[in-house]
């Protein structure tokens, strides 16, 4: 009997060797078949814009004034009949600017012929920022003044000087209010 | 890529941002109504005028111890109107049934639209009148004439002062 050789061992390594080579030859040629993946960006652009523009809105809690006949012995100044008048100033402006509310008559009290000089009315104020003031019928007078945007609140009571000089009759102005914001 | 993106956001945004502000303003009215009604105020400085017992050779016209009185008018009336003060008296001065005819009490006077006059018991006698509104002030200084034939007594009678308005 003769016996069978022994599995050839360079053999085996040079079949292991040679199935890597072409295993890796593969993976090369592979590789090389493939296509090249790189990243990839788009980009555009978006305008943005802001508006803030200046804005004045005034609002009165009444829209008359009345001052009632009297004595100007007991009563030598008449407070306007109603009580005091609320003020609502909102504003915005830029910073540091001046937001400015002034009013002025557009003239005397007037009865027929007769008048009453608009300067017999005067107000106090309340109210963070408002003065009070003396009306005019020449120079808008000031009647508050802050600075910046915000929304602002107080009140005016107006008075009218009394006097037995006045003659009788029923006397009327009207007087506008301005609010500015620069 | 992106940062470049960024980068052109916000240039877009400081640009909105630096746009001019235009002014604002806004107005709004008021109707200021004043009512003057007609009045008249009068005040008289006394409310009574004694003239004593006086030798009517030496006194023939008595002064009123009071002195002047002083009249002060308030009145407010329509322009142009005229305002009035006038006094009456209710009748002559009377002491018991005797009297003593009040038309010898006269007075003279001091102020700006202040008339002299005799008192009257028929018809009540202007003492002052104005134009239009104001405050007047003027005295009157009262006389009885003096007689011997005053009979004996304490005479007395009231005048009544009316300011008008009107």
């Amino acid at each position: 009997m003769v016996a069978a050789a022994p599995p050839d061992a360079v053999s085996y390594v040079d079949s292991d060797v040679k199935t890597r080579h072409l295993l890796f030859t593969l993976v090369l040629l592979a590789a090389a078949a493939a296509p090249a993946i790189h990243a990839a960006t788009s980009g555009g652009t978006v305008g943005v814009t802001v508006t803030i523009a200046a804005i004045a809105k005034l609002s009165l809690s009444t829209s008359t004034l009345t001052f009632p006949n009297a004595d100007p012995d007991t009563t030598p100044l008449i407070p306007a009949a109603g009580g005091a008048l609320t003020v609502t100033a909102k504003a915005k402006t830029a910073t540091g600017a001046t937001v400015s509310l002034t009013v002025i008559a557009g003239g005397d009290l007037m009865s027929g012929t007769d008048t009453i000089p608009a300067s017999s009315v005067s107000w106090t104020a309340t109210g963070a920022g408002f003065v009070a003031g003396t009306m005019s019928r020449v120079t808008a007078q000031s009647v508050a003044a802050w600075v910046g945007s915000g929304s602002r609140v107080g009140t005016q009571s107006y008075g009218l000087a009394n006097s037995w000089s006045y003659p009788t009759g029923v006397f009327s102005a009207t007087a506008t209010y301005t609010l500015t914001a620069p | 890529m992106k940062s470049r993106i960024l980068l052109v956001g916000t240039a877009a945004i400081a640009l909105a941002a630096l746009q001019p502000l235009t002014a604002a303003s806004t107005t709004s009215s008021v109707t200021m109504s004043a009512t003057v009604s007609a009045t008249a105020k009068l005040s008289v400085s006394a409310a009574t005028l004694t003239f004593p017992n006086a030798d009517p050779d030496t006194t023939p016209s008595i002064a009123a111890t009071e002195g002047a009185v002083t009249v002060t008018a308030k009145a407010k009336t329509s322009t142009g109107s005229t305002v009035t003060l006038t006094l009456l008296s209710g009748a002559d001065l009377t002491s018991g049934t005797d009297t003593i005819a009040i038309s010898n009490m006269t007075w003279t006077v001091s102020g700006a639209g202040f008339v002299a006059g005799t008192m009257n018991k028929t018809t009540a006698q202007t003492v002052a009148s104005w134009t239009n509104s104001g405050n007047r002030t003027g005295t009157q200084t009262f006389a009885l004439a003096n007689s011997w034939s005053y009979p004996t007594g304490s005479f007395s009678a009231t005048a009544t002062y009316t300011l008008t308005a009107p």
